[in-house]
């Protein structure tokens, strides 16, 4: 229930700069998670948020307040840990009912709490046990209900689901966006699973090497990378990248992808917006689940190098001088050494400038 | 990993041998404990482990009562030594034990102070011995000599060392988080400190209290020089067992050391669960 802005932030470590003048507005109730590789600077924001560590230049505001100097107890923001910190000494209803009891909450308010956020984490059987001795699941389950008790109005979370096991993680997606739909807090989750952030947030800010990349919701983040990083990071696997120059054709302007081939005509609008960027080197990019494979016609020309079979589809690595993937049907009837052609999806192709590595975009 | 037979018998033979080497001289104590002066004195009959004529003679000489055998008059009993070994050794314990654990927090924590552990572990590195006259000099110029309490400053400072450098490894292996969780809750550093460091580091707190209290229950030489009569402690007044009759009383001094014994192994006993954990400690599953 608070917006959180921030402005011009810098963190530095002495000589190292962990994170360089961002700016980033996360809106009241909104579920924003910080994504990125490790060192990128995300947790170093976390935790300036929460208090933990003090800015090296620019403002942090809370609804406008400026948090410059707050306590991280008077912040009012939960966070969980990435190892849960839970307080070994005590029994799982302490560790629920001490955020309450700081706050100064009556003895009844506080069972109510208790009895609330055990049933809703199925925490209860375990409450008079002591937490040391605790599953590292629960112990996760415990470290989230720990923070939200108190109900705070900036939830955050530092990769909390990255020591539990796959099948737990699934669950727990679920449960946390259940659990902010139910207070509505602002949540700010840091994460460097791109599946996490895809499925739960509500937007995504990709970041890398203390620099924030991209802002958007998952979609946009995912159809429209604004850089080559985000293009590369987002999606399993990121997206297909290889150079070429821009090449006038008789049927309008393509992309000369060396041995590949010419790249089919560009759709208009972003022929238009690649000759007006100016340079004429680019990287050309589609999604791997955006291009068909086929034996033989009109393509980009290039040799099956191995074929992954996930199940449901099956990758295709093929090679060209660079690797390319993409993701056919399970059932396609193609095998090391074949000769294909590949066919992007025209409303599917990226440009980006090979020298700034920006997004060229159309419309 | 399957080692060969010869390995696992050379193995346990080694462990049986280092065993033996500190078993057996608390055995023979053990045994003298019990043995009449016949049995001890050193114009004794040939020696045996088993005490033939089992006796608890020796613990009522040293705690006043005279026996038949041993007519030698008593300048005083055990009774205040073993008080002042407790008292010396409890509070020197409690000094090394406060300053050094705040000491250690506050330099892990904060980094302040970045020479102090240097500072610290070079009142180690040159023998007691060396600065034990000064000390004296000091004790006798404010009045502490021959007093529990002045025994127990020096021990607590003697300690301190060990008690910090102990502490500052278990907190720089605790997380931190735990404590910024309680801290995001809105509670004060100090209370953090009180509620939750404390507590999660009972483990660690507790074997570095034992191995302190073990080195100040055990110390000789300080003693012998800070205490003239009053406040000897159990060392200094086991070595002053002797009677120009029958020379060294080890039967008596056996007894005693007996005695001396229990209190290190109650407390290690007590805190057996702990000192396993402290020396493995690990608050949390990373």
């Amino acid at each position: 229930m608070t917006t959180i802005r921030l402005e011009n932030l810098v963190k530095r470590f002495g000589d190292f700069t962990a994170l360089k003048t961002m700016d980033l507005e996360i809106r009241d109730g909104e579920f924003m998670a910080l994504l990125g590789p490790s060192g990128c600077g995300k947790s170093t924001t976390m935790n300036m948020i929460a208090g933990m560590e003090d800015p090296s230049g620019g403002r942090i505001l809370f609804d406008g307040r400026d948090m410059n100097g707050v306590p991280m107890g008077k912040r009012g923001v939960g966070f969980v840990f990435q190892n849960y910190a839970i307080f070994t000494h005590m029994t799982v209803r302490q560790n629920l009912a001490y955020g309450p009891k700081m706050r100064g909450m009556s003895r009844s308010e506080i069972d109510r709490r208790v009895k609330n956020i055990a049933d809703f984490l199925q925490l209860t059987p375990m409450l008079d046990q002591k937490s040391a001795k605790l599953s590292v699941n629960i112990l996760q389950r415990l470290a989230i209900g720990r923070s939200a008790i108190v109900e705070p109005a900036i939830f955050l979370l530092d990769e909390p689901l990255s020591n539990v096991d796959a099948a737990f993680r699934a669950v727990m997606r679920t449960e946390l966006k259940h659990l902010q739909k139910q207070f509505k807090q602002t949540m700010v989750y840091v994460t460097h699973d791109q599946l996490e952030a895809m499925t739960m947030a509500d937007r995504i800010a990709v970041m890398d090497h203390g620099v924030l990349q991209q802002v958007g919701t998952p979609l946009e983040v995912y159809n429209n990378p604004a850089n080559i990083f985000v293009a590369r990071f987002i999606g399993a696997p990121g997206m297909n990248l290889i150079a070429g120059e821009l090449a006038e054709t008789d049927r309008g302007l393509a992309v000369d992808l060396g041995s590949w081939g010419v790249s089919p005509p560009l759709p208009d609008d972003l022929a238009a917006a690649a000759s007006a960027a100016g340079s004429r080197a680019v990287q050309y990019g589609f999604r791997p689940e955006e291009a068909t494979l086929g034996l033989e016609g009109q393509g980009l020309r290039s040799r099956v190098t191995f074929v992954e079979r996930i199940g449901a589809r099956t990758i295709v690595h093929v090679e060209s001088g660079q690797t390319v993937k993409i993701v056919a049907e399970n059932d396609v009837g193609c095998s090391i050494g074949d000769d294909v052609s590949i066919v992007p999806a025209p409303a599917a192709v990226r440009l980006f400038d090979a020298a700034s590595t920006a997004a060229i975009r159309g419309g | 990993m399957r080692r060969s037979p010869a390995f696992e018998i050379f193995r346990y033979a080694a462990i049986a041998l280092a065993l033996a080497l500190t078993l057996l001289p608390i055995l023979w104590m053990v045994s003298m404990a019990f043995k009449p002066i016949p049995e001890w004195s050193a114009t004794g009959a040939d020696l045996t482990w088993i005490p033939r004529a089992p006796t608890l003679d020796n613990f009522r000489f040293v705690f006043g009562q005279s026996t038949s055998d041993l007519i030698v008059a008593l300048e005083r009993t055990a009774w205040r030594p073993i008080l002042a070994s407790l008292l010396s050794a409890v509070f020197g314990t409690v000094i090394a034990m406060v300053c050094g654990t705040a000491a250690a927090y506050g330099l892990s924590r904060f980094g302040s102070g970045k020479n102090l552990p240097l500072a610290l572990i070079q009142l180690r590195l040159f023998p007691p011995m060396a600065v034990m006259i000064p000390v004296m000099i000091m004790w006798a110029f404010l009045g502490l000599i021959d007093t529990w309490w002045g025994l127990a400053l020096i021990y607590g400072i003697v300690t301190l060392p060990f008690a910090f450098w102990l502490m500052k490894t278990f907190f720089d292996e605790m997380p931190r988080e735990i404590e910024e969780a309680a801290l995001v809750e809105g509670c004060s550093r100090f209370r953090v400190f009180m509620k939750i460091t404390l507590p999660v580091m009972r483990a660690p707190l507790a074997s570095s209290a034992l191995l302190v209290f073990i080195l100040n229950w055990s110390d000789y030489l300080i003693a012998l020089l800070l205490t003239t009569k009053n406040w000897v402690t159990i060392p200094v007044y086991m070595a002053s067992l002797s009677s120009s009759m029958t020379g060294q009383l080890y039967g008596a001094k056996a007894a005693l050391g007996l005695l001396a014994a229990i209190p290190p192994v109650i407390l290690g006993i007590a805190i057996q669960k702990h000192l396993v954990r402290g020396l493995t400690f690990g608050a949390l599953k990373q």
